[in-house]
């Protein structure tokens, strides 16, 4: 319980001692944890190895500049508009895409799923009207007071902490327990009566939705969509980042979105060949700890 | 008046051209403690696939309680009241032995799709009586750990938990020493009695069949070579032939 309510404490203080920067990579920090959690819905409770999740985020970024930009509304009202706008949307494309894709398992399910980005990356790329193509969408900006970090920060906390709460719940729920169930024997659930396919493609929209949402957080923060954050490379982050951090704990993919976050900005600060600095980091952490940074302080079984 | 509770009409399934299941008829009246023997590669596993849904029939019926259900979706079959368990033991390997009965009973009070109470201790209760039922006391261990033998009964645990009126158990005593598959075998045995459960089992072991069957089929090459009550089907020379040739 205390632990909880220091962690409390530490959200809600971080504005009071971050520097601008620092709290402008937190709120990426928030984002990145609710994408990396959604998509680990998928690998970590359904089994389900997704290597397009980047789809949805990017639909989610997508949706929140076009809210903003195109629909011709008031910025309060569209900015308000816009998490229900992009869980809907993304949860929309995800129907779609899950459809076709939970009809295969394994490598075939991923191949469709990237399939599917690939599809969404061109589209953007292309439909230069709508989505301004190469050049991405950019200037966006939340109305007022909110387009500060200090309280951009707090507006991404009352939006995150609340869908994670229910995440929580929703992993603990008969629901959650079927689906762990259908991760270590999908042909056994069948025959207690689970609808294996409807139970995947509903664990599917709801990763695709929530990391649409965090796509929407993440775009109103920089201001900017590009249709990179559609290229199957972008699909990769998210996974990286459970793994990293632990695919078989609730929290563990936050914590992996965190130091994966702080770490790029520190070490591409100080040297050109960051990537490779990430790579041998991130190769050293997993290979130290298989089971992610959330298994540190946990005892061997 | 008294309808099989399973009736099976030219059953027939084909791999390419391998005729796996050239016509499989096979009732099973209410009450029955059916095994379905045979050497390896007679199709037995093929026919129970075919039976459940996991195999689309190239022909026949499988009709259970009086209603056509050929083809039908491993998931509905399991609703109508049809548990089945599989040759090679198949549990939830990560969850907990109770976890595992606990998924088992709720999928079967139609709440898989509930996505906020706490799973918890949701029949937690019920759980542990099947588990005690099954007579595993290991309820808080990972299931992918337990013994075989252990395994064996968690998965008769979690077929029971869809209260099925009708059990079909593939090789239930596969893997097992001699000793243990009697005891196995006779724990399938008293359940079912107790619980008033039809069950059709395919079996290697000819003690394990006669110790607790009430009618025996013996198929062979895909088809039914003979079917009557163990001491009839021991004494026809057509299935001593199949059996001595195989032990050959």
């Amino acid at each position: 319980m205390t632990r909880w309510a220091l962690l409390a404490v530490a959200l809600v203080g971080l504005p009071f001692v971050l520097s601008e920067f620092w709290l402008f990579i937190a709120i990426e920090v928030l984002a990145f944890a609710l994408y990396a959690m959604s998509f680990n819905v998928l690998l970590g409770y359904g089994g389900m190895l997704s290597f397009g999740h980047a789809a949805f985020f990017g639909v989610g970024g997508y949706a929140a500049a076009l809210v903003m930009k195109k629909a011709g509304l008031p910025a309060g009202i569209a900015f308000a508009l816009v998490p229900l706008v992009a869980l809907a949307v993304s949860a929309a494309f995800a129907v779609v895409i899950g459809f076709f894709s939970v009809h295969r398992s394994g490598i075939y399910f991923a191949m469709l799923t990237f399939a599917f980005q690939m599809l969404l990356y061109t589209l953007a790329l292309k439909a230069t009207g709508l989505t301004g193509g190469d050049d991405g969408m950019t200037g966006l900006k939340p109305p007022g007071p909110l387009a500060r970090p200090f309280y951009y920060y707090y507006y991404a906390l009352a939006l995150v902490v609340p869908v994670l709460y229910v995440l929580y719940r929703v992993v603990s729920s008969p629901f959650g327990y079927t689906l762990r169930a259908l991760r270590a024997n999908p042909r056994r659930v069948q025959y207690i009566g689970v609808n294996v396919r409807a139970h995947q493609l509903a664990t599917f929209v709801l990763s695709g939705a929530l990391a649409g949402l965090a796509g929407a957080i993440f775009a109103l923060s920089t201001g900017n969509v590009f249709p990179g954050w559609l290229n199957w490379t972008a699909s990769a982050t998210p996974i990286v980042m459970a793994v990293l951090g632990g695919v078989h704990t609730f929290l563990g993919p936050a914590l992996g979105a965190a130091v994966y976050v702080v770490l790029e900005v520190l070490i591409s600060g100080r040297t050109e060949y960051w990537p490779l600095a990430m790579g041998v980091i991130i190769v050293a952490l997993v290979l130290l700890l298989p089971e992610g940074l959330s298994s540190f302080r946990r005892k061997p079984a | 008046m008294n309808e099989p509770i399973l009736h099976v009409e030219g059953l027939a399934k084909r791999f390419g051209g391998l005729e796996a299941l050239g016509g499989v008829n096979l009732s099973v009246a209410r009450g029955d403690f059916r095994a379905i023997i045979g050497p390896n590669g007679a199709g037995k596993s093929t026919f129970f696939n075919t039976m459940t849904g996991l195999l689309r029939p190239d022909a026949g019926r499988v009709i259970f309680e009086g209603r056509d259900v050929t083809g039908e979706p491993p998931h509905l079959l399991a609703r109508r009241g049809v548990g089945r368990t599989f040759q090679i033991t198949s549990v939830f390997a990560d969850l907990s032995a109770l976890e595992n009965v606990q998924v088992a009973l709720l999928a079967h009070a139609r709440r898989s799709w509930s996505m906020w109470p706490r799973a918890r201790s949701l029949y937690a209760e019920r759980a542990r009586e099947l588990l005690t039922l099954v007579g595993l006391s290991n309820a808080d261990r990972s299931a992918g750990t337990l013994s075989h033998g252990d395994q064996k009964r968690l998965e008769l645990a979690i077929a029971l938990a869809g209260e099925p009126r009708l059990l079909l158990l593939d090789e239930p005593t596969a893997g097992m020493a001699a000793q243990e598959r009697l005891e196995s075998i006779r724990l399938v045995h008293r359940v079912a009695r107790e619980l008033g459960l039809s069950c059709v089992f395919t079996e290697h072991d000819m003690a394990v069949v006669f110790a607790v069957a009430t009618h025996v089929t013996v198929m062979h090459q895909g088809r039914v070579l003979a079917e009557g009550t163990p001491a009839e089907v021991r004494s026809r020379r057509e299935v001593q032939q199949v059996y001595l040739g195989e032990a050959a």
